[in-house]
């Protein structure tokens, strides 16, 4: 039994004219004729049987479905006997469009994608002044609340910077760590966002002390956490150990206004009163009635809320210079930190100024590097359509004698050129198939190589439309290259030429603009792929060369420990923390294995605390050379991390809040301060003279790279934890051998000195320091990645090519061999053509090479001169691959019977 | 009767008469192809002779628009036939074709004989 309604119909329609022609026998048979002679005449009278079928089928109307599925079964057919070309185009397609369709995603997600609200383009960030250490673009809340009364009928919104270690607790479920960003009651209504479920912010949820606080959840968060946006709203959760109730979900596509940090949570700004999160925040400095212990709603003087606007363009100016009069007082309050007179008039003549939201730190770091990706995502593209191309030519031209004879008998021109695009149109649509998944995955991973070791991107992924348009263009390009036109090319020649006789095809006739083309394919390809293995080549140099820098620390034995101490039981008795920083260090280094062990205020590279310090007796200082960055650290902090004291002495056990307090600069501000200058003895404080200076230089440290292995080595300043007691963000732990073998050991030795104490994460120094080599682990691994491909795609080229022409040439091999040629010669002569294209692609791709170095040389570590023996390097590596691929063929020909190819013409 | 003799009878059948003819014959009851043949044949006194070629994608023509519709069946000499049978909306056509005919006919009468008409 047949399942295609056609066939039944085919074999009914067979039945039909055979039981016509048994009556027509019949008849013959009972007016007296002889069997068979009747069956002949029979026969004689209905005329061609299968063309009577043929004609009769076309009236059913649906033969051209007929045909195709003909050609469909055909085509799959044919695939099957050439698994290896299969699986190359599948691939090829595969990772081609599939890594252009990965990187574009997160180019259109990072650069081009806009909020996803009504006018977009009406929402700027405001920037009204920098704040005096962070040098950030925040206010504080009484001037948000006067710029924001100042014009009721324009939007303005202020948020605090993101919160990305919050603590949630749901009832039943483990704690987990979410990221809140606390913004103003208009944030949501005033930038558009409508709400998945629930509502969203209004006025009243800014009330002070409230029992419980209102929260608005992002879609995707709700949906992971509770199921659904729907299910989300009225659910409690603790978050920080204040209870908070969802009373919405904000829509789908909206993940914030920062590109790449999109909030689990908003909540409220009044929530900082409560105390329970750590804000971001900047301020004037010590001496300048900040207290910010105290609510900070109405302390002109901390820092903490960046301003966002909704303004119509054409009203701009006018709010802008509006808003400038209202901040007025603002704007001298936040240059009194500022003792540089002219400075100072210098920032009190800056106006307020708007920018676009895509104007952000995520673009700035990105755009490049991805347009970088996109480019060679490009290349590898092209080197894929190119080989496909490549290895399409010699297929169809091995097939030529197949098509002239199909062609002979009577086969179509368009109807052959169809069964070859449709044979690459099921592979184009299974590579296709192939190609989103690895899209989806390879975005996915891309996120996770640019992100920060600490805090993953967020980022909207989801397939839009001009994600879509390129995948279809991709596709029809490639079609276009691996299939039509080599097909067009073929049957327009190929077969015209070759429609003779079948020595001609399997002999030596192979044009030399057949051969020319392939060459010319060959070479683009290798100049394509050195390009690539350059640049690959530069960024893996690039990042080894910043994971393995002197950072002035040892970082290979340093373990970070992160304590929880911002908690009530420890804040409240702070005098008591020295002694139980004590207690923990001596029963860390009792551990075997630990050479010391510190406990250090910052918590990692990420700690940039902004400071400065003014010189006793020095009024002429400027601002740059006061700026530092501050930390305050335990006894033996600098052994610990391996920081050489290079001058005067370490903070020791009789330094204590009763005693003279001691600081200890690195060489690096010692420089900046001093000159060249002994700096031990001198005293340093917080305001200009001649205000108190109650700090004395007791050391002078090393520089180290605090900040990030690829950052340089800032001003830093220490001072002891000891007579400053706080709650201390890390505890450093040297090892002598791996410190990750002593996670464990530490963990539990902790749990002994303050069972009620929380540890959170341990991670190396090593990673920590290259937590923030985003953008060059991106360029690194991906290159990488794409220059292996195409090595991989000449290789299987040149094998392609070389082993048709072997094949094609066999009898001239034969004859050569017969009249005297050693096999050497015969392997040096398809050498010898795979060099001359060697040759010809990398010229081209050498200069090509030294463009995109130069263009990249801001990503690049090491002068173009260095980068450029890279160039060198990859050129080798091609040379190999094309040599050994075409070896294999080459040895084959060569090995070939020449008495069994001449007898075989 | 030579081959050539039963040619010479023979008659063109006209554009887009076959249709019609087929229709006709599937008049009174239905029937297969190979009588269908026969019955225009013996109708026309052996001048009209259907060629097979013709005949068979005329029927499925004639099947997919839906004027005739075909069954199964078995012949008195118990052979499988395919038995052709009209439809109402054949029926229909069957008139339509006839009446385009009659007047076809007058008028090319009116031109070749034009003394008889009255």
């Amino acid at each position: 039994m047949k399942h295609w309604p056609w066939e039944r119909a085919k074999e009914h329609l067979s039945e039909e004219l055979e039981s016509h022609l048994n009556m027509a026998i019949e008849e013959r048979v009972a007016l007296g004729e002889d069997r068979a002679e009747a069956r002949a005449g029979a026969v004689r009278e209905l005329g061609n049987l299968a063309l009577i079928e043929d004609v009769t089928r076309e009236r059913w109307g649906w033969l051209w479905l007929e045909n195709l599925l003909q050609d469909i079964r055909f085509a799959i057919r044919h695939l099957r006997r050439a698994p290896g070309f299969s699986v190359t185009v599948l691939l090829t397609l595969a990772f081609g469009i599939g890594a252009n369709l990965g990187v574009f995603q997160l180019l259109y997600a990072v650069i081009l994608a806009e909020l996803p609200v009504p006018h977009p383009e009406e929402v700027v960030r405001i920037q009204a002044a920098r704040s005096p250490f962070d040098q950030s673009w925040t206010v504080s809340y009484p001037a948000y609340q006067r710029l924001r009364a100042a014009t009721p009928d324009v939007p303005l919104m202020a948020t605090a910077y993101i919160v990305e270690d919050a603590k949630l607790e749901l009832p039943g479920r483990a704690s987990t760590k979410v990221s809140c960003k606390p913004v103003s009651d208009n944030y949501f209504s005033g930038l558009g966002v409508a709400a998945a479920a629930g509502r969203l912010f209004v006025q009243a949820d800014e009330r002070m002390g409230q029992d419980e606080w209102p929260a608005v959840l992002r879609y995707d968060f709700a949906r992971n956490t509770f199921g659904s946006a729907q299910q989300a709203v009225g659910q409690h959760m603790v978050l920080n150990g204040r209870a908070f109730v969802v009373v919405g979900v904000a829509q789908r596509r909206f993940l914030g206004d920062m590109t790449g940090y999109a909030p689990d949570i908003w909540l409220p700004l009044g929530l900082e009163s409560t105390g329970a999160f750590a804000f971001s925040w900047d301020s004037l400095g010590p001496g300048h009635d900040v207290s910010l212990d105290k609510p900070w709603y109405n302390q002109p003087t901390i820092f903490w809320l960046v301003l966002t606007a909704r303004i119509p363009a054409e009203r701009r100016a006018a709010v802008l210079a509006h808003w400038d009069q209202v901040f007025r007082d603002d704007r001298e309050v936040m240059t009194e930190a500022t003792a540089d007179p002219a400075l100072r008039a210098t920032l009190l003549r800056v106006k307020i100024g708007a920018a676009p939201l895509s104007e952000n730190g995520m673009t700035k770091r990105f755009t490049v590097p991805l347009t970088l990706l996109m480019a060679l995502s490009a290349s590898i593209f092209l080197v894929g359509c190119l080989n496909l191309a490549n290895l399409q030519l010699a297929r169809l031209q091995a097939r030529a004698h197949e098509l002239s004879v199909r062609m002979a008998l009577g086969a179509s021109r368009g109807r052959l050129i169809r069964q070859v695009v449709l044979e690459n149109a099921l592979l184009l649509a299974g590579g296709s198939v192939f190609a989103f998944a690895v899209s989806r995955a390879a975005s996915g991973v891309l996120v996770h190589w640019a992100s920060n070791r600490n805090s993953l991107f967020t980022f909207d992924l989801h397939p839009n439309l001009p994600l879509a348009a390129l995948g279809a263009g991709l596709m029809l390009v490639s079609l276009l290259c691996f299939s039509i036109l080599p097909a067009v090319i073929v049957i327009r020649t190929g077969v015209a030429q070759t429609a003779g006789s079948r020595t001609k095809v399997a002999g030596i006739s192979q044009t030399s603009r057949q051969r020319f083309r392939s060459n010319l394919l060959l070479g683009a390809q290798v100049s394509l792929s050195l390009l690539l293995s350059t640049m690959s080549a530069c960024f893996a140099a690039t990042l080894v060369h910043w994971e393995t820098v002197d950072v002035g620390m040892d970082r290979e034995h340093v373990l970070i420990v992160h304590p929880e101490l911002h908690q009530a039981r420890y804040t409240d008795h702070s005098e008591m923390l020295p002694e139980l920083y004590g207690r923990i260090q001596e029963r860390l280094q009792a551990l075997p294995g630990v050479r010391g062990a510190a406990v250090e205020m910052c918590g990692g590279i990420h700690c940039g605390w902004i400071t400065a310090l003014y010189v006793h007796g020095r009024s002429d200082l400027t601002d740059a050379q006061v700026h530092g960055q501050e930390d305050h650290v335990g006894l033996g902090f600098f052994s610990t991390l391996g920081i050489p004291i290079l001058r005067g002495r370490d903070f020791s056990s009789s330094d204590t809040a009763k005693t003279q307090p001691v600081a200890i600069i690195s060489r690096g501000y010692a420089r900046q301060l001093f000159g060249e200058a002994d700096p031990i003895g001198q005293s340093v404080g917080y305001v200009p003279a001649p205000n108190d200076h109650k700090f004395l230089i007791v050391g002078e440290v090393g520089d180290a790279r605090v900040n990030g292995a690829e950052r340089d080595a800032p001003p830093v300043v220490y001072m002891s934890i000891n007579q400053n007691p706080a709650p201390v963000n890390s505890i450093r732990v040297r090892a002598v051998g791996d410190p990750k073998q002593l996670a464990e050991s530490v963990r539990r030795a902790l749990y002994e000195v303050d069972p009620a104490m929380p540890v959170g994460e341990i991670v190396p120094l090593d990673a920590e320091l290259d937590g923030d080599l985003g953008t060059e682990k991106l360029l690194a691994r991906l290159a990488g990645i794409y220059a292996s491909l195409t090595l991989l795609l000449v290789a299987i080229g040149f094998y392609g090519v070389m082993s048709s022409r072997a094949s094609r040439r066999k009898s001239e091999f034969g004859i050569r061999l017969a009249l005297g040629a050693t096999r050497g010669h015969i392997q040096m002569l398809m050498v010898g053509q795979t060099a001359r294209i060697l040759v010809a692609g990398i010229l081209p791709g050498a200069i090509l090479s030294i463009f995109a170095v130069r263009g990249a040389s801001h990503f690049l570590y090491g002068s173009v001169s260095a980068n450029l023996i890279a160039i060198v390097w990859a050129s080798l590596v091609l040379g190999m691959a094309g040599a050994v691929a075409t070896l294999i063929p080459a040895r084959r020909a060569a090995l070939a019977d020449p008495l069994e190819t001449l007898r075989s013409e | 009767m030579g081959e050539a003799a039963k040619y010479q009878n023979r008659i063109e059948l006209m554009q887009g008469t076959l249709d019609m003819l087929i229709l006709k014959a599937l008049h009174r009851e239905p029937m297969h192809g190979y009588a269908i043949a026969h019955v225009i044949r013996d109708r026309s006194g052996e001048v009209l002779t259907v060629e097979t070629g013709s005949l068979y994608p005329a029927l499925h023509r004639l099947e997919r628009q839906r004027w005739v519709k075909a069954e199964w069946k078995l012949t008195e000499s118990k052979q499988r036939a395919k038995y052709y049978q009209l439809t109402a909306l054949g029926r229909k056509q069957l008139r339509a074709d006839h009446q385009r005919w009659l007047k076809l006919v007058r008028a090319i009468g009116a031109i070749m004989e034009p003394e008889v008409q009255p």
